[in-house]
């Protein structure tokens, strides 16, 4: 729930928010009752409860009333778990999320088993909305690095350079269940306008929670704007080979949305292991998981690669 | 509520009545919580804000008892070697907690910076010795060779969590040594949470607490653009700044003063530790004659050696 927008960088206040999250500007408090006060006096802080005197105690760290030993609540930053606040919606039914898993195992290449694709057996199929973050900010760069470019005796030469970044939709995973090579994987195909305000509860499917709280998503989405920052400072950075791209970065009207994402994680059994693959709950393109590797193919080639290698050995030979 | 009593004709102290039992209770200056002599009720002295001294926005509650900040404060009188024997062995004593007023002060800094680059790189050299039979021979060595290069940009960032002293009690270099402060745990500002400790009002003042937090500003991002360089060093690294969008605010942050007596002629040590995290600051004592007998030993020790060098 927001509560405004920060009058620095313009970045939208959550509710129980004391500093901007951006950029640690206060928020203005809504009542400022200690200006009303209109002339000096020595008033006693009295207990709710029973009207006795309040001291802070610091094993209570609030106030507490030395008498009824009521403990007076104080204002403190609001740092609650995390929810999702929209749902993407499943596009690819489960006997698409299978098929998608088929179509996959057989473009994988002539180092897998020639019947995987057949002769795998999909064990479970389980799908979920899965956690994780959308941020989308305006962002001042400023970036120095080292590049082969205009290099002299040395073979890297610096520079640096500012430019502005309007980044929309970018995601974050606040996945517990799936790896973040996973998610990434996953997160092109995804529609971040395809939401709705609660899960379908026709899809049966879990509802990852985020587990983790809001001081802790802003320090995660912060670390991956800056190294957002830095990726496409170094698609600027002129030359072929760079190091030591190092930015610092001015975000604002930085807005996050907390998402559920949806796909298909599926357990299939090749021989006698379980591997795990995810598809896309949107586009079934996109699957990401495990198989297994044919070591009868990997040998026959390494088998021919080492007679090639001895023949061509032996033909030079007999050559010379 | 209480009443409003004679303003201080010297500023040296108020008088006001308490709102516990009536009775007349002086209030030094620069204070902001008192306690009446005669029924011991903890009071808060509230004023009228004004530009000088305006009504503080946050305040961060004690963490560390009384009974901790004192075993922190013996664990750090016993550390420094180099302190006198009577100051490691003194008893720490007067504990008093306070909150100290502080400005926070945010801004967003952007700068304009020039540096000379070292980039690195490796030349192949030929050289000429003698080898193990005596022999003339011709070899070769890698050295690193440092090539600089001018280099000159922008820099834009936020600053946050600058912290400055509005205590001329306890100066900023005394609350340096004890910080940082996790303002993740602030509360708004409530006189609730002053109640029954001793708290100050700032005396010095938001335009020399702002020059203050400028300079800690300053020194923060002359560290951060030497770590925002690339290359394999630098040197020669200038700079100017301005800052956009600044902001200070007064916040009480809680502290255990101590005093430690170690010798009748010698002035009380004050420590300072954090009532959030533990941490002690302080100046400990020097003992010159450990000092002086440290340096007499190494003496020793390198004159034997040479003399031991030279006799081979």
């Amino acid at each position: 729930m927001t509560s405004g927008a920060c009058t620095r960088c313009a970045s939208p206040l959550e509710q129980g928010d004391f500093r901007c999250a951006i950029c640690g500007l206060p928020t203005p408090k809504d009542d400022i009752t200690p200006s009303h006060v209109a002339e000096v006096n020595a008033a006693v802080m009295r207990c709710h409860g029973c009207g006795a005197a309040v001291a802070y105690d610091v094993k209570a760290a609030a106030p507490k009333c030395a008498f009824c030993g009521s403990v007076t609540a104080l204002e403190t930053p609001e740092d609650p778990l995390e929810q999702a606040e929209a749902f993407l919606s499943f596009r690819v039914d489960p006997e698409q999320a299978k098929a998608a898993l088929r179509t996959w195992m057989g473009g994988l290449g002539w180092f897998r088993p020639g019947d995987l694709r057949d002769g795998a057996v999909v064990d479970k199929l389980e799908p979920l909305w899965w956690a994780g973050w959308a941020f989308a900010a305006g962002v001042r760069v400023t970036w120095a690095a080292d590049s082969d470019a205009g290099a002299g005796r040395s073979a890297w030469a610096p520079h640096s350079g500012e430019f502005g970044l309007e980044l929309t939709d970018v995601l974050v995973p606040a996945s517990r269940g799936l790896t973040d090579a996973e998610c990434e994987a996953l997160a092109p195909g995804y529609n971040l306008r395809d939401a709705t305000a609660q899960p379908d509860p026709q899809r049966r499917a879990l509802v990852e929670q985020f587990d983790v709280q809001r001081s802790a998503a802003r320090a995660t989405i912060a670390r991956a704007l800056t190294e957002t920052a830095a990726r496409h400072a170094a698609d600027r950075v002129p030359g072929n080979s760079k190091r030591n791209v190092k930015v610092a970065v001015v975000p604002q009207r930085m807005s996050t949305r907390r998402l559920g994402f949806p796909a298909y994680v599926l357990a299939y059994r090749y021989g006698d292991t379980v591997y795990r693959a995810i598809v896309h709950g949107q586009d079934p393109q996109f699957v990401v998981g495990k198989a297994p590797w044919s070591w009868t193919r990997i040998f026959v080639i390494v088998a021919a690669a080492i007679a090639g290698i001895g023949l061509v050995a032996l033909i030079v030979a007999l050559a010379s | 509520m209480a009443q409003a009593a004679s303003e201080p004709a010297s500023g040296a102290t108020l008088t006001l009545r308490c709102d516990g039992c009536g009775a007349q209770i002086q209030v030094a200056a620069g204070l902001r919580t008192a306690k009446c002599p005669y029924c011991a009720s903890p009071a808060v002295i509230e004023r009228p804000a004004d530009p000088s001294r305006p009504d503080p926005a946050f305040v961060l509650g004690f963490v560390v008892t009384k009974e901790r900040a004192l075993e922190q404060a013996r664990a750090w009188i016993r550390r420094p070697w180099f302190a006198p024997g009577a100051f490691r062995r003194a008893e720490p004593s007067d504990v008093r907690g306070l909150y100290l007023p502080v400005y926070l002060y945010t801004a967003m800094a952007s700068a304009e910076y020039s540096a000379e680059i070292g980039e690195n790189y490796i030349v192949v050299e030929t050289y000429v010795t003698t080898d193990s039979k005596g022999n003339t021979v011709t070899r070769t060595r890698t050295r690193t060779k440092t090539e600089w290069r001018s280099l000159s940009g922008s820099w834009v960032s936020y600053v946050d969590d600058i912290i400055v002293s509005a205590s001329s009690g306890l100066p900023n270099d005394e609350l340096e040594r004890v910080e940082p402060f996790d303002l993740r745990a602030l509360h708004r500002f409530s006189p609730k949470v002053l109640s029954g400790w001793i708290a100050e009002d700032p005396s010095i003042g938001p335009e020399q607490c702002l020059t203050q937090a400028r300079s800690e500003t300053d020194a923060a991002i002359a560290r951060r653009l030497a770590a925002h360089m690339p290359g394999d060093s630098h040197r020669g690294l200038q700079y100017r700044w301005r800052a956009e969008h600044e902001d200070l605010e007064l916040m009480m942050l809680p502290v255990w003063v101590l005093a430690v007596k170690y010798a009748a002629d010698k002035p009380l040590v004050r420590l300072v530790v954090n009532g959030q995290s533990g941490t002690v600051g302080g100046r400990a004592p020097l003992s010159w004659a450990k000092i002086v007998a440290v340096i007499v030993a190494a003496l020793v020790i390198i004159v034997v050696a040479v003399l031991i060098g030279g006799s081979r």
